[in-house]
């Protein structure tokens, strides 16, 4: 395809997908959960949540029992696990077998807390126990970099491993990276996505802003209350084209552009115009070679707190036009919640799944929609249409971190 | 006199309750399987957990580089090092005495 610039330039695609959520270990519990019209979100025993406000995420439950043979997991931290579980998931749909053959398979992942969790347990036997006995191979997997390490070990890929760590729209910018990547011809294959656990630091902070709902979260409605936050990992096998065809892999959509940006602005807030989250979604538009009336769908990101969604609306405005109103928009952390570092990764497995089954999937009832925002979010039901060519998701970050990314169903032509 | 039986038995205890992990219990532990590799698997992580756990329970210091790896070999080197260094620090000891 020619970029924006008129150049000729590499086309990359995805030929496999993972993901670990609170629906399940696979892409096919998160697919039944999407397309229920349920939420996932509910009581948790993660974190001890009894002195908080609230009482509800989306919890992942344990892991098959055939994972804890992979060597070395019991050293694993539980974002290490999810995003390692993904990956394989992910490896396995492409038709890729471990170690890697092709010495540039590389991986951008994101997380936004690594092994938070099991740093938080550290410290508090440290407490409790005076030093003496605080287990610490509980540290083994403390950085923010160790998700994409695990992975890199467990499938060996030994290309560039690097971690992006830009709050919620970590795992969408881990994707562009590996998008360019691949495109300038630096590596052939990359696996990126992101994984993020429960823990208490994340728990405690989002109820301390009172960002988070008492109830499951209700994007785009006229009473949200605020985000539910969950976890897990989206992983996304994504290749050059040249490479998937000669290796005979079947591509599962095409990756068409990204784009991102920085609100420059509040530490939380998103900037309320919209104007940045505008501009990531333009430039994504714009790397894809595409006007906005090609977009036929739009996975938002949509938290359900007052100020994100109104920001997000307020930039769909000003990027579909006319169309804004008419324009589907799918949000799926009302299924799932918030799940930080992997809601991009997550949100684009959904995106890619809704691609290939021709369905926008809903986000639960609860409530009207509000109409002042002027979103036709999905609702209730799946909503089946045969021309879901191509889509958008959106992430929006604290600190103002935007990013977008543009899929197109694969077809041969 | 230290009995070298028992402290086996007190060794595979310990490594149970310290590192704590699936599948480890102390029937799996005969003295002589290796701790390391193909054996039960244990890391670096868990030599250094050990060592706290040992200080702790024997009231003895154990400096890395006085002991040999070797040591950690299995339960059988391990309960060989323990009774050498417990009966070096005790009173009356020819070690003590110098």
């Amino acid at each position: 395809m020619l970029n924006s610039v008129g150049r000729q330039q590499r086309r990359v695609v995805v030929t496999g997908i993972g993901a670990v959520t609170p629906a399940g270990w696979g892409v096919e519990p998160f697919t039944q959960a999407i397309l229920s019209g349920r939420t996932t979100i509910g009581g948790f025993t993660r974190v001890d949540h009894a002195a908080h406000r609230t009482h509800i995420a989306g919890e992942v439950p344990p892991e098959p029992p055939a994972l804890r043979r992979v060597r070395g997991w019991r050293r694993l931290s539980n974002t290490d696990r999810f995003a390692v579980g993904s990956a394989l998931e992910a490896s396995l749909q492409a038709g890729l077998a471990w170690p890697l053959a092709d010495s540039d398979a590389a991986v951008f992942f994101a997380s936004s807390t690594g092994g938070l969790f099991e740093t938080e347990r550290f410290v508090h036997a440290l407490i409790d126990a005076a030093g003496t006995t605080a287990p610490r191979g509980l540290l083994a997997s403390y950085s923010l970099s160790s998700p994409a390490e695990a992975i890199a070990r467990r499938l060996g890929a030994t290309a560039a491993v690097e971690t992006v760590s830009s709050a919620c729209a970590a795992s969408a910018l881990a994707i562009e990276q590996a998008l360019r990547a691949i495109r300038s011809g630096e590596v052939e294959v990359a696996f990126t996505g992101g994984s993020d656990c429960l823990c208490v630091t994340t728990y405690a902070g989002f109820n301390s802003l009172r960002a988070v709902d008492e109830r499951p979260c209700r994007p785009f409605r006229v009473d949200r209350a605020g985000l539910s936050l969950g976890e897990g990992a989206g992983v996304l096998v994504l290749e050059s084209l040249d490479h998937a065809v000669a290796r005979g892999a079947a591509p599962l959509a095409e990756l068409m552009g990204a784009g991102s940006s920085c609100d420059a602005g509040h530490m939380t807030a998103p900037n309320p115009d919209g104007s940045w989250a505008a501009e990531a979604m333009r430039r994504a538009l714009a790397d894809a070679g595409l006007d906005s009336s090609a977009i036929d769908f739009l996975n938002a990101h949509g938290t359900a707190t007052p100020l994100n969604d109104a920001a997000e609306a307020a930039a769909i405005r000003l990027v579909f036009g006319d169309r804004a109103r008419a324009l589907p928009v799918e949000a799926t952390k009302g299924v799932v919640g918030h799940l930080l570092g992997a809601a991009g990764a997550v949100e684009a497995v959904a995106t890619i799944v809704s691609l290939g089954a021709g369905t926008l999937h809903p986000t639960p009832e609860g409530g009207p929609v509000d109409d002042a925002l002027g979103v036709d979010v999905v609702l209730g039901q799946p909503r089946t249409s045969s021309a879901l060519r191509t889509a958008m998701s959106a992430n929006l970050g604290f600190g103002g971190a935007n990013a977008a990314l543009v899929f197109r169903r694969w077809s041969e032509s | 006199m230290v009995n070298e039986v028992e402290l086996r038995q007190e060794l595979k205890a310990l490594i149970v309750q310290t590192l704590r992990f699936e599948g480890l219990t102390a029937d799996r532990l005969a003295d002589d399987t290796p701790l390391f590799g193909e054996g039960l698997g244990l890391d670096s992580v868990d030599a250094l957990e050990l060592v706290v756990a040992l200080e702790k329970a024997y009231g003895i210091t154990i400096r890395s580089h006085e002991v040999d790896k070797s040591v950690f070999t299995s339960v059988d080197s391990l309960g060989k090092f323990v009774a050498r260094t417990l009966v070096a620090a005790s009173p009356g000891s020819a070690v003590n005495a110098q």
